[in-house]
This record gives C-alpha cells, structure tokens and sequence, in this order.
C-alpha cells in the first residue's frame, strides 16, 4: 500500500495535518490523521459515506474544534492567533452548499466582496464574468431560497473565487450540477491551480475526480488508508479503472449473490 | 379506499407529534368541545328565550321586534365566526399527492380530500350549529330540506370566498392588515363609547328597530335566518331548494376539478425577480451584521405579525385607559403598556439571534472577520433599535402624559424597565440553548412561544406593579434603588456580552453542523 510519499514532504506543504484527533462524544471520526497537501494540486478525498471527509473540511476551514493533533495551513498553525489571517486565505464549497437564503444572488455575492473588502470596479467585474460562465446571470437578482440545487451549488462556487482564496476547499462540487457547468466549472479549477491555488474536492462521482485531480487520498476508518500520487495512479490505473482501486482498498463486503434473486 | 386513505393522514398526522404538540392537540380538543356547546347553548339561548314567561316578565322592553334583532345579530355574528374559523388548509396536499406515484386514482383522491376537509370537526361544529339554530325556528316541515340545502350552500360558498381571501392577504399584505387594524380599533372605541351611553343609544334607535332588521335581512347571517323565518309557500321553496341544490353542485363540482389540478400539477415556486431596497438601507444604517439581522426578521411574515401585535395593543387599550381618566389602574397600566413595547422588540430580536441564519453562521463564522465581533455587532443592533423606541416612547411620555410622573421618574422607572429585560433575554439566550429544542430561544423555533409570551407578559406587568405603582413620599427611595441597579446592571452588560458567543460556540455550533451536513 503506497504510504504517504517521504519526497512530497521535501516540497512545499499547502496543507499539513499531523496526529489530528477529533470525536463527538464517544464516537471517533478521525484518529491520529495525517496529510499533506502540496502546493498547487488539486487533490481528491474520496472515502464512503460517513467516513469523516465532511468533518475533516468543517476542522480546515475553522468552523469545528479538534481535540488533539496539529493543522498547518499555508505555513501557519491554525489557532486562535492565525485564524483570521486562514480565513482570508482559505475559501470552500460545503455540501449542502452555505448561502443567505433570503437575499438575492446580487446582493450575496456584494455581501461576500463587502467582507472581504475588493474593491467596486473588481467586483463588479469578476461577478458579471463568473454569473455569465456559469449561467447564473438571469438568477442574479432572484431569492436564494427560490434557486434549484445546481444554481446554488454554482453560486457558493462563485462566492468562494470572488474571495481569491489560496487554498480551496469544495465539498461535493459538482453534486446537482449539469454537464455544461460541470466543465466550465473544471476550467476554472485548472486556470486557478495555474496561479498557484491548493483546490482539495471530495467527490462520490470519481469519474470527475480522476480526470481533475493530481493526486487522490482514500479515507477510511478514520484514517488515510492509500496517498495515490499522480505516478502511483499512472502505474495502478493501467490494469483498473479509479473505482475498482477505490473498492480494493475500501474492501467492501460483497453482497451475496443470490441476493436479488426475486428481482 | 376511502378508509385507507383516512389510516394514512390520521398515522401521517399523529406520527408527526411531538409530546408538546399531542399536549396542544389535547387542549385544541378541550377548545372545541367549550366553543361548541358554547354556540349550541348561545343558539339555544337566543331562539328560546322569548318564549320563557319568567324572562318576558323581567325584560319588559322585549318585544318581538328587538327579540329578532338579537336573533339576526346572532346569525351574522356566528357568520362572521364560521368564516373566520373555516380552515382552508384541511387537505394535505403534499403527502397526499405522493399517492399518485403508487396508482391511487386521482378523481377518487380528488373527492375524497374534500369529503374530508367537509369532516373536520370545526366545520362539523358550526354546521351542526346552523342546522339547530335555523330548525328550531322552522314554521313548516317544507323549510327542512330548504334549511339543509342553504346551510351546506353556505358552507361552499364560505370555502370559496376564503380561498380567494387568503390570495387577496397574500399579495395585499398591508392593507389589509391597516384595514384589519383600523377596523378592530374602531370596533373596540365604537363599543367603549356605547357602553357608557348605553340606554340613550338604544332609545335613540329603538324607533327605527324594523328598519334596521329589514337592512339585516339582507346580510349573509339574514339570509340563513330567512329561510327557517321567511313566509313562503311550496313553490318558492322548491324554487331555493333546487337552485342551491344546482349551486352547491357546481361549487363542489368547482372544489373537485381545482382539488384535482392542484394534485396533479403542483404549484411551483416562483423565483422572485424583485429587487428589494430594504436591505440596501438597512446596511447603510446599521452595518452588514445588524443590518442582515433586521432583513432577515423582517423577512418573516410572524414577525411583522408580532410588530403589528405590539402596535396594536397599545393603540387600542391606551387611549381606553384615558378616557378612564386619573384613577389608580391608569396610572399603573399606561406606563407598563408603554414600557413593554420595546421589551416587546428586544424579545423578538433576542428570538431571532441565532435563528434565521443557523446554518449561514457556519458562513459568517468563516468569514475573516472575528465571529465575536460580527455576533456583537448584532446585539447592538437588537439593542439600539428598542433603544430607539424606548427613547421616543418616553419623550413622548413626559411630552403628552405628564400624569404619569416627573422627568426623572419616567426615565429612571422605564430605563431599568429596559435594562432589567435586557438581562434576562440575554441569560435566556445563554442558558436556554441548552434545550436546543422548543425552548424560548430556540435557532430550530425563532419564535417566540405562546407560553413563554404568557410568561413574559406576567413578567411585565409584575415589574410594572414594582416599578410604577404609586408610592407617595417613599418614590425617592424607589428611584435611588432602581438608579443603582441600573448602573451595575449596565456595567456587567457592557463586560459580558461575549455571553452570545459563548452560547453559540457551546450550545448552537454543533447541532448546526450536525444539520447542515444532512
């Protein structure tokens, strides 16, 4: 089983994560948790339900405390101290996605750029232009709570790059979100790991995970069980396809044959 | 069919209760059985009590003539009740829609929703009342399946009429509830004023009684009357009887087809391309926390409900207190009215809080902006804006009610009003998170509760009786005490406000995640 790669620690670490512990109440979701994330990938978490990848963004995007363990993003500890300078560096796509159900599109996206101070004539331009590619133009001045689930995972997409994070975090990206987007929106992602942005997905369609990503973790029982770098996935995915890597790792108990004999 | 079809929306209904909502079931239930043999004694009351010797004999003045005016006075009250109390909202439509989707027919789900919503029990009560009523004053056994026939023609034609009310609510908000109030403050000053003036009122009248009966006659409650009262002979009963009939069928015929549409086509939500300028100021005035806050509270149709309640309350009850004059009472339940409409916002805004927004703090709390600083900012807002109306409401107070009590005493006794709700509100906010469900402050239920309203109505007036009943020489101590606790409460407000978000990231932050992961 490929561990996580000693040379990988010798570049630099967007994201590292050492003996990270967290638990609600007497059930562990991640337990002496180690990663790191190197500069400039876009780098796939994929893991079944429940095994902790939701979590795992909630603690790097400041939102959950961790018990124990230590979290270094962008070379600063995440703490008390460093947090607001993080989270000015640090954007993400949460499932379900998090918006202001009551104001309109327009006005979501002006709040996000108030806070993060850009400046009119930058936001008015990166919103015309994000709104326009993802076709969300005509929802712009709609109510948040009326848009489809596609429209809004789009919109928290926009909200996130309006804020020129270094490190992304998207949380099932591309969940309810039709082909044409889905493209564009992997256009975007490419054009921001070229000016050096950290994009970490975690994805159940790994179709999308294996022609995006650069290198893919599997986390399972709490822990991560395979650190897939691009050259270990080249070698691997000669004889098999990312799902069946996936499922071999994950060892799934196979269901009885005869199981959907009445079918 | 029919008896599955009920199995399952009686299971869908009581699956769904909670312990307090079975409680409240259980009190709606005490609440129907008071109102109907409340209706069907009044009913009883009101078509018998002519006829009773020892009643004629101490009510002189009763003469055949007043005795219908109270009867058609009762029809169109019990009308006006009927239709108020009609619940068009019977038929649940969404879950019964999903009974298509396993081959249940339409036209069978169609007809029997209504044959249902036509069952509910408030509908059987006033029903049931109008059949007594009218029967007991019949002449003729022909007037039976007349009354019948224009009992249930009134019932359609309610359920329609409502149907269209409630769109009419829905896109005229404010006038009609500007109508509702005016029309409920004149109600209320019309009576205050013929209850004083009572007898000369009626003499005044008692002249042109019949005019006013025949003008009555023509009134929906009039029109009932006459059916079971009304002289008339074979063919002209036969004549209403077949023309209700005809109309009652085409108005089911109306509710089955609408029924049926709404079951197969459902509505679908309108994305809202109005741009609302009420954020806009909002911000402007009081910055991106508070000002998200206010839109937020003001985009819910029960708060604007509750700011119409604390309006109203007072508009109606205080000018009545005046015209009561200088006596003990006035001087006791103006200031507290007064006082309590900004305890009254501070309570809706400590409500409100953590509420609208749960899931969106998980955004604000990702924002590079200290969370405290941005939960602060909020508070302030819930305060200032009170603070606001406090400040006017006294002026006002001291300005055109000089009554009530020297400068000092009105600001002293109205400051720690504020002050003393202030602390309670904000230790609800700490403490009553723990109870994450259906507690005062709770970010699943940000309403306010009818208990903890009762509560905090009995709260109100307490204090009020503390703070504004009339001492005479020992009002100096009262104000020296007060004046006191103001400024310790003040200080350790001022030094614990991070209270809020304390309760957030103890109590609120964890089920929120919880939820907003699902």
């Amino acid at each position: 089983m490929p561990d996580v790669n000693e040379a990988r620690l010798q570049m630099n670490q967007a994201i590292e994560i050492n003996g990270l512990q967290k638990s609600y109440g007497d059930t562990s979701v991640l337990n002496d948790f180690n990663l790191s994330v190197p500069e400039g990938n876009i780098f796939g978490l994929i893991g079944p339900n429940g095994a902790g990848k939701s979590t795992l963004i909630g603690i790097l995007t400041g939102l959950l405390d961790y018990d124990n363990g230590k979290i270094i993003l962008n070379g600063r500890e995440l703490n008390e101290q460093n947090e607001l300078i993080i989270k000015r560096e640090v954007a993400s796509v949460l499932q379900p996605p998090l918006l202001f159900e009551h104001f309109t599109s327009h006005d979501f996206l002006h709040y996000i750029c108030d806070i993060y101070e850009i400046d009119p004539e930058t936001r008015q331009l990166k919103m015309d232009s994000l709104l326009e590619y993802l076709g969300l133009t005509e929802f712009e001045h709609a109510k948040i709570n009326k848009l489809s689930a596609g429209s809004r995972k789009k919109l928290s997409f926009c909200a996130a790059i309006l804020s020129d994070p270094e490190i992304l975090f998207l949380d099932e990206p591309f969940e309810s979100i039709d082909v044409i987007s889905i493209g564009r929106m992997k256009t975007i992602l490419n054009r921001l790991q070229q000016k050096g942005v950290t994009i970490i997905i975690t994805s159940h369609i790994l179709e999308i995970v294996e022609t995006l990503c650069d290198d893919i973790a599997i986390l399972h029982n709490q822990k991560i069980i395979a650190y897939l770098d691009s050259e270990t996935r080249k070698e691997l995915q000669k004889d098999a396809t990312l799902s069946e890597i996936f499922e071999s790792y994950v060892q799934v108990e196979q269901p009885k044959n005869d199981v959907l004999k009445w079918l | 069919m029919l008896r599955k079809l009920i199995y399952l929306n009686w299971s869908a209904f009581l699956n769904r209760l909670t312990n307090f909502q079975t409680f409240l079931v259980v009190g709606y239930i005490i609440f129907l059985l008071i109102l109907f043999s409340n209706l069907l004694g009044s009913a009883l009351v009101i078509v018998l009590f002519d006829q009773n010797p020892i009643i004629t004999d101490q009510l002189p003045w009763l003469t055949a003539e007043i005795h219908q005016l109270i009867t058609l006075i009762f029809a169109n009250v019990l009308w006006i009740l009927h239709f108020s109390f009609t619940s068009t909202r019977l038929l649940n439509m969404e879950e019964n829609r999903k009974l298509l989707a396993y081959g249940y027919p339409v036209k069978k789900l169609s007809w029997y929703l209504n044959l249902m919503g036509f069952f509910h029990p408030l509908n059987l009560i006033y029903n049931f009342t109008w059949l007594v009523f009218l029967l007991m004053q019949i002449q003729n056994l022909m007037y039976i399946p007349v009354v019948i026939t224009v009992v249930l023609l009134n019932y359609a034609v309610i359920y329609s009429i409502k149907h269209r009310f409630l769109k009419i609510v829905e896109k005229r908000f404010k006038i009609v509830v500007f109508s509702a109030l005016f029309l409920i403050f004149g109600t209320i000053q019309a009576i205050a004023i013929i209850s004083r003036q009572f007898e000369q009122i009626i003499a005044h009248y008692l002249p042109s009684i019949e005019i006013i009966n025949s003008y009555l006659f023509y009134t929906p409650g009039g029109l009932l009357q006459y059916t079971a009262t009304g002289t008339y002979n074979l063919p002209t009963a036969s004549a209403i009887y077949g023309f209700s009939a005809l109309l009652i069928f085409m108005i089911f015929r109306d509710h089955f087809f609408k029924t049926r549409e709404g079951l197969q086509k459902p509505v679908r939500e309108r994305k809202i391309f109005k741009r609302n300028k009420r954020w806009h100021y909002l911000k402007k005035w009081l910055g991106l926390n508070a000002g998200k806050f206010y839109h937020y509270v003001f985009s819910h149709s029960y708060n604007r409900l509750q700011l119409l309640t604390i309006a109203l309350i007072p508009a109606v009850y205080i000018p009545l207190l005046l015209q009561l004059g200088n006596s003990y009472y006035s001087a006791l339940l103006i200031p507290t009215m007064l006082a309590a409409i900004p305890v009254a916002l501070l309570a809706m805004g400590m409500a409100n809080m953590f509420g609208y927004e749960n899931k969106e703090f998980l955004l604000h709390k990702q924002f590079p902006v200290s969370f405290e600083k941005q939960l602060k900012e909020r508070f302030l807002g819930i305060i200032v804006v009170p603070l606001l109306i406090f400040y006017l409401i006294t002026t006002a107070e001291i300005i055109y009610l000089p009554q009530l009590g020297s400068v000092v005493e009105i600001y002293v006794a109205n400051t720690f009003f504020f002050v003393c709700f202030t602390l309670v509100f904000l230790w609800a906010s700490f403490y009553y998170y723990k109870k994450v469900n259906y507690s005062s402050f709770s970010f699943k239920h940000p309403i306010i509760p009818q208990k903890v309203t009762f509560m905090m109505m009995f709260l109100i007036f307490g204090l009020g009786y503390a703070v504004f009943a009339p001492l005479g020489e020992y009002q100096i101590y009262r104000l020296w005490v007060m004046g006191g606790l103001i400024i310790a409460i003040g200080i350790y407000l001022w030094r614990d406000m991070d209270l809020l978000v304390r309760a957030f990231n103890k109590h609120i932050l964890q089920p929120v995640w919880a939820e907003a992961e699902q």
